[in-house]
């Protein structure tokens, strides 16, 4: 594993009069634990988690950690659906496992509601045929014979679910009702093993749902009560993108993987912004060159209270933050290496999240670097490593 | 910047009880020098071109470069590899011959007839555009779709042989990348003569690695729709497999932005050897790149004297050149500090192709390489990224840290 860009970790560049001052979280792919570090790369905590990230776990207003694992028994989807979870924990402190919601067939993302229930996505039977046959693009079958995926009949649905803690659902929207076959087209080089590829869910304040749909290249704002597309922006300008937010000034922030992205004779990631009411894309972040900031999958982008932006850049398993003039603040590459799908040894990480101190979940917490120094030296973390 | 990408430069690995010892040679893609540099990362030798790659430079064994340069005010300028002119120098850079087409782009193979094979643009006949599947629709170039040409030119600047891609490719075959635009049908980044006097040949654009019978045009040989993304530089094995980079650009699926060094037997269509990097996101160039096969080293214990051979790797997109073992060991890597701006890819180190020459290369005999003629830094770059790195660096100090 001795290669240029592999031998440097911990954080690598660090701005004080730049950074928002915190605590970053996250969840390496290839093992059970979520670290919590400070803005030296030290860790200040962390969570042994029962089951390895089916994506992320975050750090919720009441102190808790709230992480979808992957389940090793699952019986779900195939598991090359990609983002398969199955398991929902709500963890103390401690690490005591307080809240679980077992479903095979959930994955990517979740969102905790302020009256406790909580927004899941999950793969919800077969698509029914009549939909199937007027669903556009992807890898014709033909093109692979021999796989299942995306043969006829094969086409999984999407359901975003609002659980209640005793996991009944309370609220349903499925895509075959919704979406419109004439405007949500697959990519052309997506399996049609699914429409969407849904991987992100936030609830809006006005109630609506914002979610990411990866196969469509595609996002949209989703209208509780009647289930209609209120607004979708993507395909064209964005490619397999992640993570959709809403920021403060009613745009729409998300991360834009650039995988496959049209007509463009490289490959690179970018953060972006763009204003729902235009359609116009109002700000961007890009590397120079652009190639050296390039995701294929997962990733994600969290606005901070500075009006800087926490990236991830998942494959890369590094974690970075950017003032809206494009400086990086603050920079950090994972030492947590491990076994992780078909690719192997990474330290991919699928998404980090900035704490300020003042968190509500952190507070009358104790954050003490010392504490886990022995852990910390062990991966190098102990000091940073600018130069 | 991305500080981890960049910050590491020059030779970052050298195992030399277990490398191929000679010299690299490269031209940096927004520069105008080819640069020769020693296995610690020392320039050893540089030739100053008056243009730009178009797209890199190769030494030949008479000791002179031959050079392919991009002329920017050509035709199809913008497209990415158009060269427009070869030019080959000796080693104090004194022009010895020029060939000029503003169709002219990626690569060459100087042959043994002291020809040149060389790849140029030609319009694709329109009847046949409209029957080319693929690539995004309408995005074909002032509703010109090009193609590729191989062409062997005399040293007197005479076409003596040509191929033209049109009249032997299967539209219902030959698909474009669906993500990719339609002003080019092939996106041919390579042409190898190989001894029987075929051509060994890479289309990027149509995922597929293809041998040309120089007799007949026909193909006598394609693979790789479905199996690899954009490939490039195939080259004959001595057991008759073809080894080629496949960039894994635009894979259908899952595609996750990993690179690999594929060999394939031509006679079975089978994968028989390949090599990701660990972790594989860590090696991933999506364009250019290329694999050179290093001669075998001796070993009087190894079947018939001989080991298996290094590879000498070039992750063009990422500025890395790297040697890998056949076991998948990186023994040495290199990555340039020659920066430039550059229109399309922004401020950049990216280079097309990387080849090694070992001492005993006759290109290189009697040819005066000591590093110590180009002591300091070549490259014409300022040290600002450096001095922010200072600055902050002091401030931290300032305050504890």
């Amino acid at each position: 594993m001795d290669s240029a860009k592999l031998s440097l970790r911990g954080v690598t560049y660090y701005d004080p009069s730049k950074a928002y001052d915190g605590y970053t979280l996250f969840a390496p792919l290839a093992d059970f634990f979520v670290w919590l570090i400070d803005m030296q790369g030290r860790i200040v905590h962390c969570w042994k988690m029962p089951y390895t990230p089916g994506q992320q776990g975050v750090l919720l207003p009441n102190g808790n950690v709230l992480y979808l694992g992957r389940s090793e028994t699952q019986k779900g989807p195939e598991k090359e659906l990609g983002g398969y979870s199955g398991k929902l924990i709500e963890v103390d402190w401690d690490g005591n496992v307080l809240w679980e919601y077992e479903n095979d067939y959930i994955h990517h993302d979740f969102c905790r509601r302020a009256n406790g229930n909580t927004f899941i996505i999950r793969w919800y039977g077969m698509m029914p045929e009549d939909v199937e046959v007027k669903i556009k693009g992807g890898v014709p079958p033909s093109a692979h014979v021999g796989t299942r995926w995306g043969a006829p009949g094969e086409m999984w649905a999407t359901a975003i679910q609002e659980i209640r803690s005793d996991g009944t659902v309370v609220w349903e929207w499925k895509d075959y009702e919704h979406l419109d076959p004439e405007a949500d087209i697959i990519g052309p080089l997506d399996w049609r093993s699914e429409w969407m590829h849904c991987n992100s869910i936030e609830e809006l304040p006005d109630g609506n749902l914002l979610i990411s749909a990866r196969s469509l290249s595609s996002i949209y704002i989703i209208n509780k009560t009647t289930g209609d597309v209120e607004w979708r922006w993507g395909p064209g300008e964005i490619a397999h993108q992640h993570d959709a937010t809403l920021v403060e000034n009613g745009n729409i922030l998300c991360l834009d993987n650039g995988m496959g992205r049209l007509g463009s004779e490289i490959s690179y990631s970018r953060a972006l912004e763009v204003n729902p009411q235009t359609n116009r894309i109002e700000w961007e972040y890009k590397d120079n060159p652009p190639t050296d900031f390039y995701s294929g999958i997962q990733s994600g982008c969290q606005r901070l209270p500075n009006s800087n932006t926490l990236i991830t850049e998942a494959c890369r398993g590094r974690i970075f933050e950017v003032t809206p003039d494009g400086e990086i603040a603050w920079e950090f590459v994972s030492p947590f290496y491990g076994y992780y799908m078909a690719p192997g040894w990474w330290n991919v990480i699928y998404k980090a999240y900035r704490y300020g101190p003042d968190y509500d979940g952190l507070q009358g917490k104790i954050l003490d670097p010392k504490k886990f120094d022995w852990i910390s030296r062990s991966y190098g973390l102990h000091r940073m490593h600018t130069q | 910047m991305a500080f981890v990408r960049t910050r590491l430069t020059g030779v970052t690995i050298n195992s030399s009880l277990k490398t191929y010892s000679g010299y690299t040679l490269f031209a940096p893609i927004g520069g105008k020098q080819t640069l020769l540099i020693d296995m610690e990362g020392q320039i050893a030798h540089q030739w100053k071109m008056g243009h730009r790659p178009g797209l890199h430079a190769e030494l030949l064994a008479n000791g002179n470069l031959l050079y392919a340069g991009h002329v920017p005010q050509g035709p199809l300028a913008s497209l990415t590899g158009a060269g427009g002119e070869m030019l080959e120098v000796d080693w104090n850079g004194k022009l010895v011959w020029k060939y000029e087409d503003p169709y002219l782009h990626h690569t060459f193979c100087r042959m043994e007839s002291g020809n040149t094979m060389v790849i140029k643009w030609v319009k694709v006949p329109k009847e046949i555009a409209l029957e080319v599947k693929g690539g995004i629709p309408g995005s074909e170039r002032d509703g010109v779709m090009w193609g590729d040409s191989f062409q062997e030119i005399s040293p007197d600047g005479e076409v003596v042989w040509e191929w033209l891609s049109y009249e032997y490719l299967e539209p219902k075959v030959d698909m474009i990348c669906p993500v990719c635009s339609r002003e080019e049908w092939t996106g041919a980044n390579a042409c190898e003569v190989l001894p029987d006097g075929n051509i060994l040949t890479s289309f990027m654009r149509t995922n597929t690695v293809a041998v040309i019978d120089k007799n007949t045009g026909a193909i006598k040989w394609r693979w790789g729709p479905g199996e690899v993304g954009h490939p490039h530089h195939p080259t004959l094995l001595n057991n008759g497999n073809i080894l080629f980079l496949d960039n894994g650009r635009h894979c259908t699926g899952l595609s996750i932005g990993y690179s690999r060094l594929l060999e394939v037997n031509p006679k079975t269509d089978k994968m028989e050897w390949d090599h990701m990097s660990t972790p594989w996101c860590s090696f991933f160039s999506c364009i250019m790149g290329s694999c050179y096969l290093l001669p075998d080293p001796y070993d009087p214990y190894g079947p018939k004297g001989r080991s298996l051979p290094n590879i000498l790797v070039c992750e063009g997109a990422a500025g890395r050149i790297f040697e890998v073992t056949h076991d998948g060991e990186i023994v040495w890597e290199y990555v340039s500090p020659f920066y430039y701006n550059t229109l399309h890819f922004g401020r950049t180190n990216m280079m097309f192709r990387a080849c090694r020459y070992g001492p005993e290369y006759e290109g290189l005999r009697g040819h005066y390489v000591a590093p110590s003629r180009f002591g300091g830094v070549v490259q014409e770059k300022s040290d600002k990224a450096g001095e922010k790195r200072a600055r902050v660096r002091s401030r931290l100090e300032a305050l504890g840290y």
